[in-house]
């Protein structure tokens, strides 16, 4: 639903004339006009107040009893009392009833130095208190989950948590069992609350109930430094404060911002911060010496990487999710400046495998139209938001509890067209599935439906996802992810155009890319057939992923240059990447972790920069540049990307004329016609959207010279006949969450590094005599992984879905787009 | 000009020059007057106190060195946990910054304090502690105590950084207390 429009109105807080907005509670109206009102359990992100601690209790006047002002909204002529002998009296006796039980041990409790109820009992308690009777006790320290410890004792029964896990995350895991003075926190049969986005619940905690596991006993408020930063293991590039202690990053924080994160991070955001201090992490240059990668001088090792320069014009450079712009546009110049070569993609996944052809350029233009890009809170407010080809769980997890914030509480419609059930399933309205790979072909025929090319005869699921999409309201957001193709971004556009988003500024697309700063990336030029900005290449476009491959294992490229990526890990193929990466006479790579395909095939490894190490900056999906500041110094020899780069490509013949990272910002805004103008000072620790800036009509979007192809023959759904009569099941891949190097090295996420599982249909499972959680082999074309059978009743009959990127057993393996399956 | 500026004429005001009677005084006479003091107290006999061979005592509220605290056992072979359990509050009340706690969990294979924490590093830095006791009064544990150890001069300023296990070892050299009334 569109923002609604509010008032503001006059009210008088302890004698002060106070202006609010109607509708704000009353402790925020307090707040804005500097008069302190203690609370607990009152949190806005959690949604509608409770009122459950009774701190926040003030005088209204015409109100006989006290009233708790975090769930009282203002009124006009209000007229409050915060101070009065009364509600002292009565702000005493809550802190004094809620210490009845609370062990007040706070020199072994984490939160000390950074407690509410510390503070507050201080600054509005009585200081001492009449109980003498014993506390309760639990058994404790107790693990709630291997990340989060709880504490029962000291729980002040604030509802806080809880909420969270009902109607934020809405995993329904926690909840309160007993009652009244009996009541505690915990899961229904005490399994452990393992959930995406389950270390939310330690910020929200106003006590020291629930702690984080790797945080536990490191440091004091006074111990540490707090450095503000951006989170980039995954689009959704959540702002973050990093926790330091001597120079290590100790803990990880949410930094509110209403326009990216709404100010939750997900498990790994939050944890995967131990990565960068482990002892698998490369602090040195590595150089392979007779066949050992051995630790090396910086000197020698650049000086074997400049060796790319001899194999001019047949370099392939693969470019990793986490480089920052500035290291996407000088590695976009030293490739086609000093290599000569136009063969660079960091497209990654996206556009490869089961989804065909990436999206070219001339459709990536269009489709970056300032005017078509939706925000990140357009998501919360529109009329109707469409998942095409994504699952916001995997792809950018903060964006999924954005969508179930909008249809819980703006009562947003949502609309999911994929292959493989997401886990939005159950908050959506309407659903179609696809046979995988079939997203193009889904959206063409969607396309037809709501333009009315083709006004009858659309199948019925479609015509209505169409009429929802036309007749639900103007505002209507759709979240897509790259594997559509370019069938499907041609279709793409002809919906914008029938559904005008273009026009409404609470309508509009946001792109998932495969890499956490993809868009940024693109933008910088770093993709086969664009130059920074979308620009006109001067000469012909280079090859992709898949090509490059291709032409190392054929010889056609000589040499590989990696930048934070495994080819053999992350990309589709991985026999076909082994070969590529064997028969490169010359592979420089930059790395935090020695990956398969760089332990065994790496000529040369940089160390890499952690996102807390780095100088830069990236864009949001929703076009957001953000920027990344350095919060600990590098570890070990670790240099700055820039540097590394700016000096490889002075010893391959170009002078960058970069000499500090803000030499490559200014590059880089000189370069990108939409950056226009942009200094460090205006992105700030906010970030500035820049389709909002004026200088964002220099993207003249054109016409897209691709079209969708000839009209198509299905629509996608049906799942292949010929799959499905044979046996086979059509394969399709997802990227989990948690399938990451850095999840792999960091200690307390390792048990959530997802093994593979394979997910089919109940009627599938059924006539291959499969059962839920059995051990089945995938097999094709000699090929075989194991896996753990999941039965989803999402899954559409004769669909199975692998998952991408594990160490082992990986969906990367497979080349073709049917399985086997077969029980163990 | 600022309304201080003395100007460039700096007058000097000189006593009158005494004369010779009153000089004469002035060397001999309060010379006199000053001795007598020396000799009244010299039938009191010596008061040096040879140090280092002898030491100050100090009153019992003095504060030297710091040191840190286990809870008593009978059996000397198997001392008692630690009191302080690393919490820092210490680091906290200290305005010269010179303690530094890194805490760890106590596991039942390794139990170093009563607490859930323990220090696993402790360390004062003694060349910039400035003896004010506010850590001995921060500590909820009576874990730190300031000792009556003044002797802490050393060769290196590194040498001056106490760790855990000098704080917590008996000083060697005690220190002598005042006496009632001394
Ligand atoms: S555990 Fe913390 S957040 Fe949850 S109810 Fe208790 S005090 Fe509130
Ligand atoms: S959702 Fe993505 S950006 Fe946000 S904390 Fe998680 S991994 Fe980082
Ligand atoms: S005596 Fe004072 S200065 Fe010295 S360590 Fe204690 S608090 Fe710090
Ligand atoms: S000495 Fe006392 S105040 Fe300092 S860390 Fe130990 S217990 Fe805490
Ligand atoms: S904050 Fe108002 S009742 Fe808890």
């Amino acid at each position: 639903m569109p923002r609604p429009e509010r008032k503001t109105i006059q009210l008088t807080i302890d004698g002060r004339e106070v202006q609010a907005i109607e509708g704000t509670m009353l402790v925020d109206a307090a707040k804005q006009a500097d008069v302190e009102i203690p609370y607990f359990c009152y949190e806005p992100k959690l949604g509608n107040p409770v009122g459950a601690c009774r701190m926040c209790l003030v005088e209204i006047e015409g109100i006989p009893k006290l009233q708790t002002s975090c769930s009282t909204p203002v009124k006009d002529g209000m007229v409050v009392h915060t101070r009065t002998e009364r509600v002292r009296h009565a702000q005493n006796a809550v802190v004094e009833f809620l210490l009845v039980n609370h062990p007040l041990d706070c020199p072994v409790c984490d939160k000390g130095g950074e407690c509410p109820l510390q503070d507050i009992t201080f600054g509005w308690g009585l200081g001492h208190s009449r109980v003498i009777e014993p506390k309760r006790h639990f058994v404790k320290p107790l693990a709630l989950s291997p990340l989060v410890a709880i504490d029962r004792e000291r729980c002040i029964l604030c509802y806080r948590c809880v909420r969270f896990s009902q109607e934020i995350s809405e995993d329904y895991q926690l909840i309160f069992t007993e009652r009244g003075s009996h009541a505690f926190v915990a899961t229904h049969d005490g399994h452990p609350y393992v959930a995406p986005f389950s270390g939310n619940i330690v910020e929200l905690c106003p006590v020291g109930a629930l702690t984080a596991q790797p945080y536990r006993f490191r440091a004091r408020p006074w111990d540490i430094e707090g450095g503000a930063g951006v989170c980039t293991l995954c689009p959704s590039q959540c702002n973050v404060t990093f926790t330091v202690r001597d120079e290590k990053v100790m803990r990880v924080l949410a930094r509110d911002n209403e326009g990216v994160d709404d100010g939750w991070l997900c498990d790994k955001g939050r944890f995967a911060y131990q990565a960068i201090h482990v002892d698998e992490r490369i602090t040195r240059p590595l150089v392979r010496d007779a066949g050992v990668l051995r630790p090396t001088s910086w000197e020698r090792a650049l000086e074997a990487a400049a060796g790319l320069a001899r194999h001019r014009g047949r370099v392939g450079t693969i470019v990793g999710g986490q480089a920052s712009n500035e290291e996407g546009l000088l590695l976009a110049r030293l490739s086609r400046e000093a290599l000569g070569s136009s063969d660079i993609d960091s497209r990654g996944m996206a556009g490869s495998g089961e989804a065909g052809a990436p999206i070219p350029a001339d459709l990536a233009r269009v489709l970056a139209a300032p005017a078509l890009q939706a925000s990140v809170p357009d998501i919360e407010f529109a009329h109707t938001v469409l998942l095409l080809g994504c699952d916001p769980r995997d792809d950018a997890p903060i964006l999924d509890l954005r969508i179930r914030k909008g249809v819980r509480r703006h009562g947003v419609r949502l609309a999911i067209a994929t292959a493989r059930p997401t886990a939005l399933e159950a908050n959506a309205k309407l659903g179609v599935r696809c046979e995988p790979g079939g997203e193009g072909r889904l959206a063409a025929a969607l396309a037809q439906a709501i333009d009315g090319t083709v006004d009858a005869g659309a199948p019925a699921e479609i015509a209505e996802l169409a009429q929802l999409l036309r007749d639900g309201g103007e505002d209507v957001v759709i979240l897509y992810g790259e594997r559509i193709g370019a069938e499907g971004a041609a279709a793409l556009v002809r919906i914008a155009r029938a559904l005008r988003l273009a026009e409404r500024d609470g309508a509009g697309l946001i792109c998932l890319p495969a890499g956490a700063n993809g868009r940024g990336l693109r933008e910088a030029g770093a993709v086969p057939d664009a130059g920074p900005g979308h620009g006109e290449l001067d000469g012909p476009a280079g090859r992709g992923c898949a090509e490059i491959a291709e032409a190392a294992a054929t010889g056609e490229i000589t040499a590989l240059h990696l930048f934070g990526t495994d080819p053999v890990r992350e990309l589709p193929d991985r026999a076909l990447w082994r070969r590529a990466m064997r028969s490169a006479a010359l592979v420089v790579a930059h790395a935090s972790v020695l990956t398969e395909g760089l332990a065994e095939h790496a000529t040369v490894v940089f160390p890499a920069e952690s996102h807390a190490e780095k100088d830069g900056t990236v864009v949001h999906p929703d076009g957001r540049l953000q920027r990344l500041r350095i919060a600990i110094a590098h570890p070990g020899e670790v240099r700055p990307g820039w540097a590394v780069l700016a000096e490889l490509a002075r010893r391959c013949g170009l002078e960058t004329g970069v000499r500090h990272a803000v030499d490559a910002f200014e590059q880089l805004v000189a370069a990108v016609p939409v950056y226009e103008g942009l200094t460090l000072e205006e992105i700030g620790g906010g970030g500035v959207r820049w389709p909002e800036r004026p200088q964002a009509s220099a993207l003249a979007p054109g016409e897209p010279t691709t079209t969708g192809g000839e009209a198509p023959s299905g629509d996608g759904r049906a799942p292949d006949a010929a799959a499905a009569s044979n046996g086979a099941l059509r394969l399709g891949t997802y990227r989990p969450l948690w399938a990451a190097p850095e999840c792999e090295i960091s200690p307390s996420l390792k048990f959530l590094v997802p093994r593979q599982r394979l997910e089919l249909s109940p009627a599938d499972a059924r006539r291959l005599g499969i059962d839920d959680g059995a051990e089945v082999v995938v097999a094709q074309n000699g090929t075989r992984l194991n896996a753990t059978a999941v039965v989803r009743t999402g899954v559409q009959e004769g669909s199975a879905f692998l998952a991408q990127g594990l160490a082992a057993d990986s969906a990367n393996e497979l080349t073709e787009p049917t399985i086997e399956v077969s029980a163990r | 000009m600022s309304p201080y500026d003395p100007g460039s004429v700096v007058k000097v005001i000189r006593a009158p020059a005494p004369g010779a009677v009153r000089g004469a005084y002035r060397v001999f006479g309060e010379t006199l007057r000053g001795l007598k003091t020396t000799f009244m107290r010299v039938v009191e006999g010596p008061i040096t106190i040879q140090y280092p061979e002898e030491k100050t005592p100090v009153y019992p509220r003095f504060r030297g060195r710091h040191k840190l605290h286990r809870f008593e056992t009978s059996d000397p072979a198997n001392p008692g946990l630690e009191k302080c359990v690393g919490c820092s509050l210490c680091a906290a009340a200290c305005p010269a910054d010179c303690i530094r706690v890194v805490a760890a969990e106590n596991t039942p294979d390794n139990r170093v304090s009563a607490g859930e924490r323990y220090a696993a590093v402790y360390e004062i830095n003694l060349s910039r502690c400035i003896f004010c006791g506010y850590c001995e009064i921060a500590c909820p544990f009576d874990a730190i105590t300031m000792g009556h150890d003044y002797e802490m001069s050393d060769y290196t300023r590194s040498d001056l950084i106490f760790t855990k296990e000098m704080l917590l070892a008996e000083p060697i050299e005690r220190t002598p207390l005042r006496r009632e009334g001394e």
